[in-house]
């Protein structure tokens, strides 16, 4: 028995990490920049005089969210690809550069330009508002422009722009025209050098372990979950205050489902073709089917307002109520409690449906044993053989669905917690991906794994509890 | 010698053609499938769906389907169909038509004069009862309107072509990959398939390759243009050739002596590993993951996404299957006759692990109905220009007072998601008719 379960744990290593993998990817496919989002001054409201601020910061919080690392243990590039295209900073600069070194294979060309740009930007700075302050500004916005674009076509039109503008001012023109000219001849030598076809030769860079990947795996084993992109928050902080309510409600609508799903499977199956099985069969039937978002939606439209007549207006609207926790505890129980009804209804009738089918088709197969045929001829009360008998040998489904509960309790119900806005897992799940949160969906991912895993293996280990003649083959 | 060889061989394989098809087998399971009379009427409503599908052009819109104006006769609803196709165009002055306004000497309007996107703002929120400002009877409408005043009953219409086409195509998506995959698993096992080492490390060395010139080279095109959907295929293919060129390489080299040795395939535990990390990734969190990073998502992503997240159970369901078959006789006499493995799993094995294969994808099918109204009702998936009954459902959460907006989108997902569910039912009845 150990040995099957530590079996089972050195198997579930390699899912593990697929699974971490799978996460780790979609982030990486993800567009957005995660740092950007932390930063108070989000990129696009830097100018000119807060850049440099914006760039250490942005340096700063990368460091400390490990970002600036390569992605993975290797990496497999294009030969024109430097190593250090993931330190630039700003990410909008990063990005402009990455597309030139794309168009043109060149990156020498490529951070000469950009090195020509800044030194024409730090002259620009440097000019007296005299000039003509609203020309400088006008021009500025222009030039700091030119530092995200990339496509030809994007280019030519901003120089021409630059060019109109300055015509209308011959001596500020007059003032940047070398550098003007400089800038102008590293974009020429960019287009002039290109290296295409080291864009078609691969290369492999091997990045040692100091990696995003790894650091985040390795933190992530540690119990170190990271913090959410969406406000800075801890993760495992915002899991842990969402995960409360999820239990509740998976505990409130798993003791209902047995409660009814277990007798109703059971007393059907004894009555096997009578019109009490048929009605049953056919509504279970007809519940499964009944999607749980059309009828949550009902019932809140129906009942929680009193739109369709006051009598109709039986519970009280979504959410959990307004009180809080320095409320004293029974009233506050009570407003928790009517606000649960619903929600708990909805989730409790499809897993109902569901589970009552499975109950009674495998007391119907159970039934049909020898076993059973023995039992009634013993003598038996007909209690007795249902339950001590014919139970007893049909709970396998009642089993796999307990496997269920806990990833179940991890990933909540998405339908439920949305429509009646309870704070759970569900909702959290759903508004983290919608916001690109990264860290958060990772850590929800990999715990649902894991809980799978302790389901399935916990499932096992009741199946030989339930059938002792279950035998698990190393 | 060798043409007498053939001929036989030729005759051999007719015969097995014509034998393990066995057409009794199907009409078996028609026969016991017919005694179920709620399977039968799930099958005539699904084909009514169908029809609705097939013909939404002709049940909602809001160009008639004949008339005759000023001595003339159009059929603007074909002639539609002709201008979108490239095919045709409208006659003088007749491309912005208002249909609606005039005066015919006669014409034939669809059942629903209404397409699922006008806008009809003089009639916004209007529940099936409420007087509404309509210049006759006929032009009520007759399911309500939403927030825009759109016709609920043009879009439940629409909606139905949506619903259907997913189901299906997901489905299908999900058939081809779990077919393949369970088949290989199932009759190869772990100590079956034998390749040649050249052809692994090939293959090892084309997949990274394959990677590099379908996604790092080609980043800048993909993000860039305009039509990402045929990039991606171009994408797609250029993988395909570099794996395609692999394996032919490697089928030459595998007859030098080092190279051509072979090495055993534990395919079995790769593809249950493989499910395992599918089942242990919760679903609807992938799929919304996924179109969280696609960019401009439609139906036929959300369709290919649902089929590629939802293979592994007809995988299971097909490897078990494929065990059991194996041991029997007549595939060793297949064996026997020298057929290769290629055609005894797609001619032999298949074939008859289909029935229950067929079960699962009814309920698949439901299944997927259902995930993509959730999306849609989520507002992610199809993309706010398709509507869809999940859409309708979820205009019903933003105005409360609108019940019709929840009942009969509603009412459309339960009946379609009940019938499949009926006839996997009645599939499971008549395939394996010692359950119930």
């Amino acid at each position: 028995m150990f040995l099957y379960i530590a079996k089972r744990i050195v198997l579930f290593v390699p899912t593990f990490l697929m699974v971490s993998l799978v996460a780790f990817g979609l982030s990486q496919c993800s567009p957005g920049d995660p740092v950007d989002r932390l930063l108070i001054n989000s990129e696009n409201d830097i100018n000119w005089e807060n850049k440099k601020q914006y760039e250490r910061d942005y340096r700063y919080k990368a460091r400390d969210l490990g970002v600036d690392r390569p992605p993975f243990y290797l990496s497999l590039l294009p030969r024109a690809y430097p190593d250090t295209l993931q330190q630039i900073v700003p990410p909008d600069r990063r990005r402009a550069m990455r597309k030139l070194l794309d168009q043109y294979g060149n990156w020498d060309a490529v951070h000469q330009y950009m090195e020509t740009y800044d030194g024409f930007m730090a002259h620009f700075s440097q000019l007296p508002d005299s000039l003509g302050k609203d020309d400088l500004i006008n021009l500025q916005r222009h030039f700091l422009h030119l530092e995200h674009i990339y496509k030809v076509a994007a280019i030519q039109y901003e120089w021409e722009e630059i060019g109109k503008d300055l015509e209308k001012n011959p001596e500020l023109e007059q003032q940047i025209a070398t550098e003007l000219l400089e800038l102008k001849a590293a974009y020429a030598n960019l287009q002039s050098t290109a290296r295409p076809s080291d864009l078609m030769i691969p290369s492999i860079r091997v990045n040692g372990l100091d990696n995003q990947y790894h650091n985040w795996l390795v933190a992530f084993l540690k119990g170190d979950f990271g913090v959410s992109l969406q406000n800075g928050q801890p993760a495992g902080q915002k899991i842990k205050d969402a995960l409360w309510w999820t239990v509740v409600l998976s505990l409130l609508s798993m003791f209902f489902t047995f409660l009814i799903a277990i007798p109703l499977g059971v007393y059907s199956a004894n009555r096997y073709g009578q019109w009490f099985d048929r009605i049953t069969s056919a509504g279970l039937f007809m519940l499964y089917s009944l999607p749980t978002f059309w009828i949550a939606t009902m019932l809140v439209m129906f009942f929680t307002t009193s739109q369709f007549g006051e009598w109709a207006n039986i519970f009280p609207s979504v959410g959990l109520g307004n009180m809080t926790a320095s409320d004293p505890f029974w009233p506050r129980f009570w407003q928790r409690l009517t606000h649960l009804i619903l929600p708990v209804f909805c989730l409790t009738y499809g897993g109902l449906a569901f589970m009552a089918r499975q109950m009674r088709g495998s007391t119907l197969d159970v039934k049909r044993q020898d076993f059973i045929r023995t039992a009634w001829a013993k003598g038996l009360s007909p209690h007795q053989v249902h339950w001590r008998h014919n139970f007893r040998n049909a709970v396998f489904p009642l089993i796999t669905m307990m496997a269920g509960i806990l990833p179940a309790a991890i990933t909540g119900s998405v339908v439920i917690e949305l429509i009646f806005n309870i704070p759970g897992m569900g909702l959290l799940v759903l508004d983290s991906i919608l916001a690109k949160d990264w860290p958060v969906v990772y850590i929800i991912l990999m715990l649902t794994a894991v809980m799978t895993i302790l389901g399935n293996l916990m499932a096992d280990i009741l199946y030989t509890w339930a059938d002792p003649r279950v035998k698990f083959d190393l | 010698m060798l043409f007498r060889k053939q001929k036989r061989e030729q005759r051999l394989q007719q015969q097995m053609d014509e034998r393990p098809k066995s057409p009794d087998y199907w009409k078996q399971v028609w026969r016991q499938y017919r005694k179920n009379r709620v399977a039968i009427w799930a099958l005539r409503i699904l084909s009514f769906l169908a029809v609705i599908a097939l013909f939404a052009d002709f049940l909602a819109n809001d160009k008639p389907i004949y008339c005759q104006l000023e001595g003339q006769a159009h059929w603007p609803v074909f002639r539609n169909y002709l201008v979108d196709a490239g095919v045709g165009k409208w006659p003088e002055g007749m491309s912005n038509f208002d249909w609606k306004e005039a005066q015919y000497e006669s014409v034939v309007w669809p059942l629903i004069p209404y397409a699922d996107n006008n806008l009809d703002m003089g009639n916004s929120y209007k529940s099936p009862f409420d007087p509404q400002k309509v210049k006759a009877p006929r032009f009520r409408h007759r399911l309500g309107t939403d927030s825009l005043g759109r016709d609920v009953a043009a879009g439940m219409i629409r909606g139905t072509r949506v619903a259907l086409v997913i189901g299906l195509l997901s489905m299908a998506v999900a058939a081809f990959i779990g077919i393949l995959l369970g088949a290989l698993a199932g009759y190869y096992g772990d100590r079956h398939l034998q390749v040649s080492r050249v052809r692994v490390l090939l293959n090892l060395l084309a997949l990274p390759l394959a990677y590099f010139y379908a996604v790092e080279v080609r980043s800048y095109v993909l993000e860039e243009s305009s039509n990402f959907y045929t990039q991606l295929l171009i994408s797609l293919g250029w993988a395909m050739g570099i794996l395609l060129l692999a394996n032919l390489l490697a089928t030459l080299l595998k007859r030098l002596p080092w190279l051509g040795r072979k090495w055993t395939m534990p395919v079995d535990i790769l593809v249950m590993r493989l499910i395992e990390v599918m089942n242990s990734i919760p679903g609807l969190m992938l799929l919304l993951a996924i179109l969280v990073i696609i960019p401009r998502p439609n139906v036929f992503s959300v369709m290919v996404i649902i089929g590629l997240i939802s293979w592994t159970g007809i995988a299971r369901f097909i490897r078990g299957e494929i065990l059991r078959i194996r041991a029997l006789e007549y595939i060793e006499a297949a064996r026997a006759m020298g057929y290769n493995n290629w055609r005894i799993i797609w001619r032999h094995v298949i074939p008859n692990a289909l029935g229950p294969v067929l079960i699962t994808l009814a309920f698949g099918i439901a299944g997927a109905i259902l995930l993509e109204a959730f999306l849609s009702f989520l507002g992610q998936g199809a993309g706010s220009a398709q509507v869809t009954w999940g859409r309708l459902l979820s205009l019903a959460r933003n105005s409360p007072g609108a019940w019709w907006l929840a009942v009969f989108p509603g009412l459309a997902i339960f009946v379609t998601v009940s019938i499949f569910n009926f006839i996997g039912e009645g599939l499971t009845d008549a395939i394996d008719p010692r359950r119930g």
